[in-house]
């Protein structure tokens, strides 16, 4: 795989919900290997960006692709290779979590034996207990990690995040935060959309800020120290830049 | 796919403990209705057979007297209720159990079970019937108004759209499981109505056949509510809204339509008071129909045509006794004008019947309802196949004396006489039911509304996937 390819990708998009312009000209990239945090406050325009190369929004103008393919003209085909976490990973609480996790894999067309569910499970570090236990009974990071063994079953190239650790607890959101980044070291492009500066700071190696659903600034975040990001934030925030 | 929603569905109302207590109330519910109606059925029976027995053996101890006295005595004949009535009981409370056959007159059937109630059993009148029409489609609501919205408001729906599951499949999955989880739920009280059914009636094939239309039927109505359901569910963002938009159609369905239909038809298809019924027979009787001539012109024309027939002069000379064979003449143009009124009247509650079925576009319970008391037997078709083979009955009894009565008379003399032997000659009135091919005759119309509701709810499901969005 050519490590410039880009795996996720805007070009010149617009969304608008009536008069509304929520995305406004967005240019992105995400390349494979690459954890990308698209920062921005409540509106900004993050989550439309996630919808639309979810397929759930139809660009009103510009493409979007993921590796390569329409999510509007060959939605089966993206969504194999995309894996999604919302803010609150949404599972049927009277299945356990391995239940959930053979129902998801199923409906994705992946056949997992009862003991490679388990050891998906494993790996993102859900305890062994907890595997046949309702996820009704879990935390938001036990779902979280349902939600990673998910993509995980799937080996989606792709994974996007709305969220991710908004109301995880600084433990949990450090152990999420390595887990994403083992996942983009092993090659997955990686779309987040967050409020947490730390947490970007912490595993993102491009951050974008969006502002009125546009881009309007984009850097290296290993050339950027804590306190100039949230300097640039909140500068953008206030409308000083 | 489809396979492991249908599964997921149904886990979930496994697990959520819906299918429990909602196949404990359906259980309760139809168990104490059909047992009660089982109850009611065996009884009415019953008094049936004891009545009937009584009667005939009344009839057949009469003694010595003159042959069409002995036919004023009269004879009760009952409708034998199909076991299938303890199903769906119909028209039984407002029909008449009996009919009072008698010379010279056509009666109606008397003694319907409504008439002999009191006030407070009005407060309580419910049968299986009404479980199974009226109420049991409000499970399926119960069990798939939010089967869209939860998702939605859950947000798997959002999981399930990232995977790449279609709508169709998603819906699909979801009505086969809906389906298979309401079968789960009746399972327990259609197993006990099937034994306590085969332990107390002896089932012939009809019987089956019957049941098992009665079955599919009911099957397409319930499957009518889960895609409408669906249907709902996809077009609401929140349950709430989802199960109120149902409820108004489950009133619509099963409460206004039938009564704005049954308004509507009796306003626009009056039918006649019993005082202008019997009057109109009469007066008819009288007058003569269209170029017969009055009575005594008619009797006139009779006597002309015996003396020639039996090339006498007189009627006192006639060989054979002169009253019972006026009487057969007479009794046979009253009935000629009992049989035009009796139709008139029947083709009347038939066409109000059909008319009804306007307010089927309110929902289809009216269909059901119509289709369920059809096959069960209690419908007013097979009210009237028994009054017409009751009427037969009548005729082949009158005619019987009448014969005995002409035959040991002669002219205008009146000694005619009949003893136990003949009364007890007289056969026993034997009904027998049509077969099921006549009950899915005139339940075919109501058959071909559930099947448009069925097509129409499929198709709103079908439009509504297109909108599913997660």
């Amino acid at each position: 795989m050519s490590p410039n390819k880009p795996l996720l990708e805007a070009r010149q998009l617009v969304v608008k919900y009536k008069n509304h312009r929520a995305i406004d000209g967005l240019d992105l990239s995400v390349p494979a290997g690459c954890v990308y945090a698209l920062l921005g406050g409540n509106g900004a325009g993050k989550t439309s960006t996630i919808n639309t190369f979810l397929g759930f929004n139809r660009p009103t103008s510009g493409n979007v692709f993921i590796d390569g393919e329409s999510p509007e003209q060959n939605p089966a085909v993206v969504r194999a290779k995309l894996a999604y976490l919302p803010e609150n990973v949404a599972l049927y609480e009277y299945l356990s979590g391995v239940e959930n996790l053979s129902f998801f894999c199923t409906l994705a067309d992946i056949r997992l034996s009862r003991q490679h569910a388990h050891d998906l499970l494993a790996n993102t570090g859900l305890q062994s207990d907890a595997h046949d236990r309702r996820v009704s009974t879990y935390s938001k990071g036990m779902r979280q990690k349902v939600g990673l063994a998910i993509a995980s079953a799937k080996q989606a190239k792709v994974m996007l995040l709305d969220e991710p650790t908004s109301g995880l607890d600084p433990s949990a959101a450090n152990d999420f935060a390595r887990r994403i980044r083992a996942a983009a070291d092993l090659g997955m492009a990686v779309l987040m959309a967050t409020h947490d500066l730390f947490n970007a700071k912490q595993v993102a190696d491009r951050i974008g800020i969006m502002k009125a659903g546009r881009l309007v600034e984009e850097f290296d975040a290993h050339t950027v120290a804590h306190d100039e990001l949230e300097h640039k934030y909140l500068a953008h925030a206030r409308g000083l830049l | 796919m489809i396979v492991a929603i249908i599964r997921k569905e149904l886990l979930a109302v496994v697990r959520d403990g819906r299918l429990l207590v909602l196949a404990f109330s359906v259980f309760a519910l139809l168990s104490g209705f059909f047992l009660a109606s089982i109850s009611e059925h065996q009884q009415l029976q019953q008094e049936k057979q004891a009545v009937g027995a009584s009667a005939k053996q009344q009839w057949d101890t009469q003694g010595v007297k003159n042959p069409h006295a002995a036919a004023h005595f009269g004879i009760y004949v009952f409708k034998p209720d199909s076991p299938l009535a303890s199903i769906d009981p119909g028209l039984r409370q407002y029909t008449g159990q009996t009919l009072w056959l008698e010379p010279h007159k056509r009666n109606g059937a008397r003694f319907s079970p409504a008439a002999d109630q009191g006030l407070a059993s009005r407060f309580g009148q419910a049968d299986a019937g009404f479980v199974l029409v009226a109420l049991l489609p409000l499970l399926v609501i119960a069990l798939a108004f939010n089967a869209v919205t939860l998702e939605r408001e859950q947000g798997t729906l959002r999981m399930l759209h990232s995977l790449g599951v279609s709508a169709m499949q998603l819906l699909l999955g979801k009505f086969i499981g809906l389906l298979l989880a309401f079968l789960l739920v009746l399972l327990p009280a259609m197993g006990l109505a099937m034994i306590i059914l085969s332990r107390n009636f002896d089932l012939t094939g009809d019987h089956s056949l019957r049941l098992l239309a009665l079955g599919a039927s009911f099957f397409i109505y319930y499957a009518v509510f889960a895609a409408l359901a669906m249907s709902t569910s996809i077009h609401f963002h929140s349950s709430r809204l989802a199960l109120f938009a149902l409820l108004a159609f489950w009133s619509g369905s099963v409460l206004i339509a039938p009564r704005l239909g049954a308004v509507a038809a009796e306003a626009w298809m009056p039918i006649p008071a019993a005082t202008a019924f019997w009057a109109a027979i009469k007066d008819d009787i009288q007058q003569g129909l269209d170029n017969d001539g009055d009575h005594e012109k008619r009797e006139a024309l009779f006597n002309v045509q015996l003396l020639k027939q039996y090339a006498v002069t007189r009627i006192e000379d006639l060989p054979v006794g002169y009253a019972a064979l006026k009487r057969s003449f007479n009794d046979g143009y009253s009935e000629r004008v009992h049989a035009l009124h009796f139709d008139s009247l029947r083709d009347t509650f038939e066409r109000q019947s059909r008319f009804i079925h306007i307010a089927s576009l309110l929902g289809p319970s009216i269909a059901m309802r119509s289709v369920s008391m059809t096959l069960s037997g209690m419908d007013l078709a097979h009210q009237r196949h028994f009054e017409d083979a009751a009427e037969n009955y009548r005729h082949y009894f009158i005619g019987l004396t009448d014969d005995w009565d002409r035959e040991r008379s002669h002219g205008t003399e009146h000694g005619a006489q009949g003893h136990d032997d003949d009364w007890a000659s007289v056969k026993a009135f034997r009904y027998q039911s049509p077969p099921v091919g006549f009950a899915l005759q005139h339940a075919l119309a109501d058959l071909l509304v559930l099947l448009a509701w069925l097509v129409a709810a499929l198709i709103a499901l079908l439009f509504s996937a297109k909108r599913l969005k997660p």
